[in-house]
């Protein structure tokens, strides 16, 4: 007989396996094992794709509705992994698609071992895994280690019964005086990172919202049970995991509560975990800081790095836009000679608009009004300390725009990932609350609902974007897909380009200077293990919207010849004077350098 | 060759310098024949095939003082493909040809640097704890310039001086102090080659750290005009290449900079006799610039009157070493930040005149002349210059407000010393009418309009 009641979200889960559905003489929760489920099979062995992958951000809500309820799912978007072999994409990355009250986007997690059941069953996920991996691409997905709901089992047992198994998987105190240091990371919603709970009669720690308790890492236990939920998935074939707000995992008097050794020393416990036993899979950091903050999370590097073997760059994003605004690179070519080095196994992640606003906490307080001035003329474009808006919109529907910054989310240093929509300039819907003006419908065609969900369009879970300029009755996949003019194709083709050339996802990085503020031009570089001619690409990139001219010091490469690498067209070659260019507004330009004479 | 056959170079070759010097873009006595070329010393660096020879030759030009120029010259029995263009002549069966354009050469340079070098009076030496790598491959910058700069590689950056005159270059000095107090808005000296001349010691040579992927401020500046003339109708804070940000950093960095000439080299404060020689020295170019310009007949009245009132000047008048020719063109943008070049000072007035303790208002006034040019030049030959002329004032004033408040954040605010500061910029304008008036009379206008402005002639609404 099972005492334990089982919360609002666990209840949903009706029959499928899930945490407590049963309860262990000692008072553990039976929790579903990855044993009770068919495995996906094995994606093609490679330890360094994450280093030249192109990633892309989908949401599965968002994506394909395969059974008409209005809400996309897993098996809508099992049907689109052809779409997204063809577009070039080697790696999916999934919000989190657990069972969960949905009050923070799913990042609220009630259940690590359940699939949200309006997106389907872990059975449904291996399927897209497996079906993911015939095709050669991957698949990460969040992780939210520091915190669970407060709908979680874990929780609901750890307030009942304070002496019992759970009691001490939180972080519980008498009083809410402990940590005073930590400042609260949701000013507008929350006053304190303590809340009273009136089961247990004690205080519990958040650093996020009040229903979303920390879990207590000092507890072996609660560590044990992490990298528990990790093998999970990981024997089920996932290939890695987007570890979110990472920097707050330990707690400890007279700190501020981020990036404490102690955190250190559990991601590289899971770094190990992964090294021993699952061989390809990735860890990827999720701490929006400044990159000389980050990089201790890829851990040592004398060793190459053991801790995570990604993390995202957070501050290159705004200061690509502020670059493009203000014709100057040397808001890009600042925050790039601040990034230190990374650990050799390690790479960046670096993105131009994902599933949260286009945040603006990495800036300064005047480049912050200065990008609001300049990217939401209209209040409501603002969301938290961020710009609420999709790509297409923020660059004014600008074609020669959209190109230059996909070229230099593509050419820059670490894996690109892009965002659901924005390969065909998808629109956003500012009218909806907070970040949902970038979460609507995927649009695949004309017909109704944008070909998303064959449901009443009244049951749709937001309305796809109607308006005159960016609605799927002209922007969407199949129109796009039959155009070889069009953004989609022309992006298509720039992924290829890159999967031909490891300079771009494995090549060292050299700003090429120019007495022109307006031009970022440099040289990636990747010397073939072979010892063959190296892959050498030079990237030249106009920043303004007027023509420029350039000077590139290529003395280096005397004797040698650029050939521009979309169309192959063989440029004169370096001397050694300076090399001249000419770049359209907004122009840019990638080039091989091959010592061969002959065309490549 | 032998040392003696060295020093018999220069003879040999004087006639061909005679054509060869008025070629060179840094030779400055363009206007006048040259009648001899003679040495005053010759060293060969290094013996063999090539040969790198070291001259300081004086020509003869009809004036009292001849000049004196550095040359660095190769020679070689062989000359490769690649260093025609460096060609001088041949002599016997040898080319003398440019030595700047032969890494091969260069490098000798270098490594002399590195060791620390003593060659017959040339003194070779690098700055206390640095440590050179001679490894580094040179290569001629292209600029434009007054002197020769040669680019190690991505490291240094070496400045021969052409032109020499006894003493130690103010570059040379100030770079020194102001390394010494540990200012980070220049580059960091790393050695220098000193001779001798007129039993004086001279500077020949400055080797600074090199800052890669930089571009000059005029460039930025002119940058963010040309965003804001193609949106007719708006105003420079509105449109996305506002350069504000950038002036603001800008006045900050030389605020800074000024200061810490202050904290190197001390500072004092301007007697009425000093204020007194300054408006006298104001007066002067005025009367020199009239001969050449009758066009500034028309503010005489208001330009001596603001000279006058310098005279007058109430309350302390800090003075100390100051850069002396700042403008946009002497800035650079790193990707740390804003970095001054080339402290050499105004170079036509003579030495003394240029390491004299000056008002740092000076720096300020050559630095707002500075974006008032920026703003009006791409009006310059524009059918309608009126179309655009609003924009460009509001740029400039926009943007002087902004390096104004930069500097204030760290020195005074130059705005509170407003009769020096438009003395200042009277001054600097007067004398770039006369540059204008003789080399550009298309931009004539824009130092005129300014003067007419700044005195009060014209329209004055958008004044600072
Ligand atoms: N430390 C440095 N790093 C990079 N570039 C430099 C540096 N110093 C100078 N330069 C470049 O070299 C050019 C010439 O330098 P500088 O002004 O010192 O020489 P100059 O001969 O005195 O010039 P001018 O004729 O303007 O007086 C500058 O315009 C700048 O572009």
């Amino acid at each position: 007989m099972s005492i334990y009641q089982r919360s609002e979200s666990q209840r949903d889960l009706g029959a499928v396996p899930h945490t407590g559905e049963d309860v262990l003489p000692d008072g553990h929760l039976v929790e579903p094992q990855a044993g009770d489920f068919r495995h996906a099979r094995a994606a093609p062995s490679d330890p360094e794709w994450f280093k030249r992958a192109v990633f892309y951000e989908v949401l599965v809500r968002a994506f394909r509705d395969d059974d008409g309820n209005g809400s996309g799912d897993l098996r809508g978007l099992t049907t689109r992994l052809d779409y997204l072999r063809w577009l070039g994409v080697d790696c999916l990355w999934l919000p989190p698609f657990y069972a969960s009250p949905l009050r923070d986007g799913g990042y609220d997690i009630s259940d690590f071992r359940a699939v949200l059941p309006e997106f389907g069953t872990v059975e449904d996920f291996v399927v897209l895994l497996d079906e993911a991996h015939r095709r050669g691409i991957r698949v990460i997905t969040d992780l939210v280690m520091n915190h669970t709901s407060d709908q979680h089992p874990w929780f609901q047992e750890s307030r009942r019964d304070p002496d019992g198994p759970y009691g001490d998987f939180y972080v519980w105190g008498d009083d809410d005086s402990a940590y005073p240091e930590a400042r609260i990371i949701f000013v507008d919603a929350e006053v304190s990172n303590w809340t009273y709970d009136p089961v247990r009669g004690q205080f519990y720690w958040h650093r996020f919202f009040s229903h979303q308790p920390d879990l207590n890492f000092e507890n072996p236990e609660v560590g044990e049970a992490m990298v528990d939920v990790l093998r999970f998935w990981l024997d089920l074939g996932i290939d890695g995991f987007r570890l979110d707000a990472v920097p707050y995992l330990f707690e400890q008097e007279g700190t501020n509560c981020e990036n404490l050794p102690r955190t250190h020393e559990f991601l590289k416990r899971c770094r190990k975990v992964v090294d021993d036993e699952y061989p390809d899979r990735v860890l990827l950091a999720e701490a929006n800081q400044w990159p000389a903050d980050v990089v201790p999370y890829f851990g040592n590097s004398d060793v190459g790095g053991d801790e995570c073997h990604m993390a995202f760059h957070f501050p290159l994003m705004p200061r690509i836009f502020m670059a493009v605004r203000r014709e100057s690179r040397f808001p890009i070519s600042e925050i790039l000679a601040q990034t230190p080095r990374i650990p050799s196994g390690a790479q960046w992640g670096i993105f131009l608009r994902n599933h949260d606003e286009l945040t603006l906490e990495m800036v300064t307080d005047d480049e912050r009004d200065y990008m609001y001035a300049e990217y939401a003329s209209d209040p409501r474009m603002k969301a938290n300390l961020g710009i609420r808006r999709r790509l297409a919109p923020l660059l004014d529907n600008d074609r020669n725009q959209l190109e230059l910054f996909t070229a230099l989310l593509l050419s820059l240093p670490g894996s690109p990932m892009l965002y659901y929509g924005d390969e065909i300039g998808m629109g956003d819907n500012i009218w909806l609350g907070d970040r949902d003006s970038v979460r609507t419908p995927m649009q695949w065609t004309p017909d109704r609902n944008a070909g998303f969900s064959s449901c009443d369009p009244a049951r749709i879970y937001l309305p796809v974007i109607m308006d005159p300029v960016y609605g799927y009755q002209s922007v969407n996949i199949e129109a796009q897909s039959n155009s070889t003019q069009s953004l989609l194709n022309w992006t298509r083709r720039m992924i290829h380009v890159r999967h031909e050339h490891p300079a771009f996802g494995l090549g060292t990085f050299a700003e090429l200077g120019s007495s022109n503020p307006s031009v970022l031009a440099y040289l990636r570089r990747f010397e073939t293990p072979g010892g063959d001619e190296p892959d050498v690409v030079v990237c030249v990139n106009n920043l303004s919207r007027f023509p420029q001219p350039v000077e590139l010091d290529l003395s280096e490469h005397a004797g040698e010849v650029p050939v521009e690498l979309t169309g192959r067209v063989r440029f004169p070659p370096v001397g050694e004077l300076p090399y001249l260019l000419t770049l359209p507004g907004h122009g840019f330009y990638w080039f091989q350098i091959t010592r061969d004479q002959e065309a490549p | 060759m032998t040392q003696q056959e060295t020093s018999s170079v220069i003879a040999e070759l004087a006639d061909t310098l005679r054509d060869w010097l008025p070629e060179q873009r840094w030779f400055a006595g363009k206007d006048r024949p040259v009648h001899a070329v003679t040495a005053v010393r010759t060293v060969r660096l290094d013996g063999g095939d090539p040969q790198l020879v070291h001259a300081v030759v004086e020509v003869e030009q009809g004036e009292p003082k001849p000049d004196r120029y550095q040359l660095i010259l190769g020679l070689r029995s062989d000359v490769p493909e690649h260093l025609g263009h460096a060609w001088v002549t041949a002599l016997g069966d040898r080319v003398v040809y440019q030595a700047i354009h032969d890494p091969e050469l260069t490098a000798l340079l270098l490594d002399l640097l590195a060791e620390g070098a003593e060659v017959d009076g040339l003194s070779f030496g690098h700055e206390p704890g640095v440590d050179l790598d001679p490894t580094q491959r040179s290569r001629p910058i292209g600029a434009e310039q007054s002197n020769t700069s040669l680019v190690y590689g991505q490291s240094y950056i070496l400045k021969l001086f052409r032109r020499l005159v006894p003493g130690t270059s103010a570059d040379l000095e100030l770079h020194r102090a102001l390394a010494g107090v540990g200012c980070v808005h220049i580059a960091a000296p790393l050695g220098a080659i000193e001779g001798e001349l007129d039993g004086e010691p001279v500077t020949l040579g400055m080797l600074t750290e090199f800052l890669p992927n930089t571009a000059d401020g005029w460039a930025m500046a002119t940058a963010s005009v040309r965003d804001l003339l193609a949106e007719p109708g708006a105003y420079p804070d509105e449109v996305g290449g506002d350069f504000a940000s950038e002036a603001h950093r800008l006045g900050h960095a030389v605020g800074t900079v000024h200061a810490d000439l202050a904290r190197a080299l001390g500072s004092s404060e301007a007697g009425p006799g000093d204020l007194s020689t300054l408006a006298t020295a104001m007066h002067a170019r005025l009367d020199a610039a009239q001969q050449a310009v009758p066009e500034l007949a028309h503010y005489e009245v208001a330009l001596r009157a603001a000279f006058d009132e310098v005279r007058t000047v109430g309350g302390p008048v800090p003075m100390q070493r100051i850069h002396g020719d700042l403008h946009l063109g002497q800035v650079l943008r790193s990707v740390t930040g804003w970095v001054l070049i080339d402290f050499e000072g105004e170079p036509s007035a003579p030495l003394a005149e240029r390491v004299a303790p000056a008002s740092p208002l000076r720096d300020v006034g050559g630095m707002l002349r500075s974006f008032d040019y920026a703003a009006h030049h791409m009006l310059v030959g524009e059918v309608d210059p009126d179309q655009h002329a609003t924009a460009a004032l509001e740029w400039a004033g926009r943007n002087r407000e902004a390096f104004c408040d930069g500097y204030a954040e760290v020195a005074g605010d130059p705005r509170e010393q407003a009769v020096l500061l438009h003395a200042f910029e009277l001054d600097k304008a007067v004398y770039e009418v006369v540059y204008e008036h003789a080399h550009r009379p298309g931009w004539l206008p824009i130092p005129l309009v300014a003067i007419a402005r700044i005195t009060g002639h014209g329209d004055t609404r958008h004044d600072r």
